[in-house]
């Protein structure tokens, strides 16, 4: 029995004419027509001021200097290739470990024991909980004083003053462990929701062919999930590179800007020190990477080859 | 396969225009404007810049008994949270939308002034009578700030750095609060005891680490302006590296290792769960600390006095009211403005908030007394041998500086990968290059 | 070899796994569920602990910080604004994300790729950067201090995850259902929502909910877009606690309590949804 990959595209057309050929178009308008609205002009003005000198508190100085900024950035700032750099580490290490523990996790739960609804609930609720919140609260608990190493201490594992946000060996780590709490969630919840589209008679069908759990999961499981597990992991790939609050308020980018991101370099020059100019200009070049990256993905998922339509 | 035209435009011009559409029909209720005319009923709206559970009733009973004195204004009240407060200014005042009148502190004043959003207030101040009753350290504060020396904003509340302690664990090591720097460094170490997680001192080294060092060092140093006679900066002196190699030397071993990283939530936490027996800060965590910890527990005394005598003193940012220039209101938000800022509501709001009232005929009521932190700390500030050394927060480049540059700099000296010297001499470096900068376009 | 199309009973599962409580299944959830509540406790301790206790297990709770933050902070209202804006942004995202993720799914149309390519653009830029002109724009749509805006603005951004995600979920069924659909005389619509839709649960209660959670914890446009006390939202509530001269963990965690508590509850009866019969093989292939 061979196992056929959903065709997507129909065979028979039981429609045609001009409706059908308008109709993905109508279909997309809401979301184009809100991007367009919406984004056109603030992307287009972040470019624009990545070519100005801008700052708002010292608007005498303001002038178009073409691609000053960007030759600053690239031969003259250390900072931005290490931000850069740290933030291709951050992306890579929490992405990934969202991925594994997230698919671990709807497998869990997907399966029958007691009390699955109430684990379900649990187990998905810190993706309910505000930024504001999440890091107050991590900022509680890695205080040596009200937190969980001081208790523990307390009770003599460890020692008091364990200060793991402080330590260049043991910041990355901590900042790591607190990120995953938040983001697990999400690729739990989707990767539960597309489990379920995965029809039981082929398990049925490979179990009677002879196939044992593991084989299962990975010749059945896995290339069903596979789109889904692809897109995910971009746009968590994305807004992880893209998202500061919590390294802001754990670390500020320290201690002395180890866990400095770009984009946190981005907030601290165009909103700290209001040199707007200059963070379109970071802006401008993280987006174009993002860009890069993105395509190349896609490409290498080999996603652009099922977009045309074909099926195997 | 057929061919597909060209469709991409009626459809998404269509999508444009809908969502645009709606946009507009949809726009219900936007912000009332009220006319000019002083006989009609004005609305004001009041942009608090540290909106939070202590202050916002305070505000709002003050609002209760202005608008009761004056039954044609209404006010409208909006607090910011203190943390996003310059964020909000600037996109109000790029975007559009500013208030008409607003809390402002003169560390981020200059910024305003330079996108030319407020109005000066100085003939409002002197018609009203005022001009004597602000403390002059507040309103010189103030003036500092702008190029023209203007008045800006009108002072409603001053600040003060102190260190705040433990009265209990002092009273148990039988010491007598620090009353010099040599006090001070030899009463931390006695204090500490680092396997109970007890500690003498605890660091600001993360955000806002820099303005208190600075605090610091001009008080450890007695040296009375940041800049010389030729405008070169002050703060590589000996005297002031002293201090901050002194203050590195104690982390770890006296502080905290979790110091470097210390914002205020952070340090505040650590002193208010009592691990920490000496704290610098202002009198504005007052009401976090004595909640904590218990009135009888805590107090607060200025920052010691330098070694050669002189009482120098880097003035907090100066808590203050300022117009917008775009208010179509400013006659009704001045006499908010004179509301709050006449003795009894000035009186009534540094009461609660524990901060030195800017208004000085406040400086004769009881409750000053009795809160010994404020009551010290204006005894310095109107002490004639107290000499204020100004922040140069009129250098649009200060508030980079101290912020994005100096911040992981002072955390690389804490962790021992710089040295203080060398610290010192780019802080200096940075500062005498603005001020170079600022003379050249101002012209002295 | 064709049959005929019968109708699937209902099964919970496989017929494989039939065994409840597997231990190793119960272990490692049990770790995880752990690691998960601990940050929870914490969250509750502060919120019941009066203000200078540092016990870990609250001995005297007290009410105090909940009544700061209902009453002084006025937290009912932010409460409703929030919920306002979550729902309008959790509809509006749906809709959009069903039909466009169903012309991203099925339709092989010119501009496909460059689409779906422009939607990803819209997450490479970080909101702190588009805030001011993006600001601009909603003035001169007259929607500043309007939660419309902040509706409009939370659906732009949530709309591209949605989207690209429904049209991956919408791939994974196959075009023979709808086929089958349209042979039975439905137009394209109504096969849609006859035969799609009801498989596409799952994919909705998470897609929604990704939706509704990212307006619900949005906190810069709620605090930059609005300038009425009346109209702030929850973050906003909770950012008041953290002051520039003091700090209230006690009403933060009681305000994050009160945030947190109603949506996990509405998760708790809404997870169920996430996870439907197995009856997805209808046609054999």
């Amino acid at each position: 029995m061979t196992l056929a990959v959903a065709r997507t595209e129909p065979i028979s057309r039981v429609r045609s004419g001009h409706s059908r050929r308008r109709t993905p178009y109508l279909l997309i308008a809401p979301a184009a027509g809100l991007m367009v609205v919406f984004l056109l002009y603030p992307i287009g003005s972040v470019l624009y001021y990545s070519l100005q000198r801008y700052n708002v508190t010292q608007p005498w100085d303001n002038a178009f200097i073409g691609l000053g900024n960007f030759s600053t950035l690239l031969f003259h700032d250390p900072l931005f290739w290490s931000s850069l750099g740290f933030t291709a580490k951050w992306v890579i290490v929490e992405v990934g470990l969202q991925l594994v523990f997230g698919l671990g996790l709807a497998l869990l739960v997907n399966e029958t024991f007691v009390a699955r609804g109430f684990a379900r609930a649990l187990v998905f609720s810190p993706w309910a909980v505000s930024g504001v919140l999440t890091t107050g609260i991590w900022v509680l608990l890695y205080n040596p004083t009200t937190g969980i190493f001081r208790y523990l201490a307390d009770a003599g594992i460890g020692h008091q003053g364990t200060a793991v946000l402080a330590s260049p060996g043991s910041v990355f780590p901590a900042v790591v462990v607190t990120e995953l709490w938040r983001g697990v969630p999400f690729f739990a919840i989707l990767l539960l929701a597309d489990l379920q589209s995965i029809p039981a008679e082929l398990y049925d069908a490979a179990s009677v062919d002879g196939a044992g759990r593991f084989q299962r999961f990975i010749y059945i499981t896995l290339p069903h999930l596979r789109d889904v597990v692809v897109l995910a992991t971009l746009l968590r790939a994305v807004w992880e590179f893209n998202n500061v609050d919590l390294l802001y308020t754990l670390t500020g980018g320290g201690p002395a800007q180890q866990t400095m991101t770009l984009p946190l370099y981005v907030a601290q020059k165009a909103v700290d020190a209001h040199d707007f100019g200059y963070g379109s200009a970071l802006t401008v070049v993280g987006f174009v990477v993002l860009l890069f990256f993105s395509i190349l993905y896609l490409r290498v998922s080999r996603f652009g080859r099922d977009l045309g339509g074909d099926s195997t | 396969m057929e061919r597909r035209g060209r469709h991409l435009r009626g459809p998404l011009a269509l999508g444009t225009v809908a969502a645009v559409a709606s946009g507009l029909l949809l726009a219900g209720c936007g912000s009332s404007s009220a006319g000019s005319d002083p006989n009609r009923r004005q609305t004001i709206t009041f942009w608090d810049n540290n909106g939070g559970p202590d202050r916002t009733p305070l505000w709002k009973g003050l609002i209760a008994n202005f608008e009761a004195a004056n039954p044609k204004i209404t006010v409208k009240y909006v607090g910011i949270p203190a943390a996003s407060v310059q964020q909000k200014y600037d996109t109000a005042v790029t975007g559009g939308g500013t208030p008409d009148v607003a809390g402002a502190t003169t560390s981020y004043l200059g910024g305003l002034i330079a996108q030319k959003a407020l109005v000066p207030l100085d003939d409002r101040v002197s018609q009203a009578g005022m001009t004597g009753k602000l403390v002059t350290s507040f309103a010189d504060s103030v003036r500092k700030v702008s190029a023209d020396g203007k008045l800006y904003e009108v002072p409603t509340s001053g600040n003060l750095d102190v260190l705040w302690y433990r009265t209990d664990l002092f009273q148990k090591a039988g010491l007598k609060p620090p009353a010099s720097w040599d006090d001070f460094f030899t009463d931390v170490p006695r204090l500490t005891e680092a396997a109970k997680n007890q500690y003498g001192f605890t660091i600001r080294g993360g955000s806002g680490a820099i303005f208190q060092l600075l605090t610091e060092m001009y008080s450890y140093s007695g040296i009375t302006s940041f800049f010389d006679s030729s405008g070169k900066s002050t703060i590589n002196d000996p005297r002031n590296v002293e201090l901050i190699s002194k203050i590195a030397a104690l982390y770890k071993k006296d502080t905290p290792t979790a110091d470097v990283n210390n914002d205020f939530v952070k340090m505040v936490a650590q002193f208010d769960g009592g691990s920490i027996a000496i704290m610098h800060h202002n009198l504005g965590s007052a009401s976090n600390n004595v909640k904590a910890l218990g009135a009888a527990k805590v107090a607060a005394v200025p920052l010691p006095v330098a070694a050669n005598g002189v009482h120098t003193v880097v003035p907090n940012p100066v808590d203050g009211l300022v117009i917008f220039s775009a208010s179509k209101h400013k006659d009704a938000a001045w006499r908010f403005i004179q509301f709050v800022t006449q003795k009894s509501a000035n009186s009534t709001w540094n009461q609660k908030v524990g901060q030195i009232p800017a208004n000085t005929e406040v400086s004769g009521e009881s409750w000053l007394q009795s809160q010994q932190p404020v009551r010290d700390a204006l005894k310095v500030i109107q002490d004639s041998g107290t000499v204020s050394v100004q922040a140069p927060f009129y250098l649009p480049e200060f508030s980079a500086i101290t912020k994005t540059e100096m911040g992981p700099l002072f955390q690389k000296v804490l962790l021992g990968t710089l040295s203080a010297q060398r610290f010192a001499d780019t802080f200096a470096a940075k500062m005498t290059q603005a001020q170079a900068k600022y003379v050249k376009r101002v012209g002295g | 070899m064709t049959q005929p199309r019968i109708k699937r009973p209902r099964l919970k599962r496989s017929t494989l796994t039939q065994a409840r409580n597997r231990p190793e299944v119960l272990i490692p959830l049990a770790l995880y569920l752990l690691f998960t509540l601990v940050p929870f406790y914490w969250m509750l301790v502060f919120a019941f602990r009066p203000t200078g206790s540092t016990t870990i297990l609250p001995t005297r709770p007290t009410l105090e910080h909940f009544r700061t933050v209902w009453t002084g902070l006025g937290f009912g209202v932010f409460f409703r604004n929030s919920l306002l804006v979550g729902l309008a942004t959790l509809l509006v995202v749906s809709v959009f994300a069903l039909s466009g993720g169903y012309a991203l799914a099925r339709y092989a149309f010119a501009g496909r790729k460059i689409f779906m390519l422009a939607l990803l653009c819209t997450q490479f830029i970080p909101g702190a950067m588009m805030l001011i002109p993006l600001f601009e724009v909603f003035r001169h749509l007259r929607l500043i201090n309007n939660l419309w805006a902040l509706v409009l603005a939370e659906t732009t951004f949530q709309l591209p995850l949605a989207l690209i995600l429904m049209s991956g979920f919408i791939r994974n069924i196959p075009i023979d259902l709808e086929e089958a659909a349209w042979v039975d005389g439905c137009s394209r619509l109504r096969g849609f929502l006859a035969v799609v839709l009801p498989l596409l649960r799952p994919a909705l209660v998470a897609v929604g909910s990704f939706a509704f959670i990212g307006s619900w914890n949005n906190f810069l446009f709620a605090l930059m877009f609005m300038s009425e006390q009346s109209k702030f939202t929850i973050p906003v509530g909770l950012s008041y606690t953290l002051g520039e001269f003091g700090v209230d963990f006690g009403a933060l965690a009681a305000g994050g309590v009160v945030a947190a508590v109603p949506v996990v509850l509405v998760f708790a009866v809404v997870q169920r949804y996430l996870v439907t019969g197995l009856s997805a093989g209808a046609v054999k292939g």
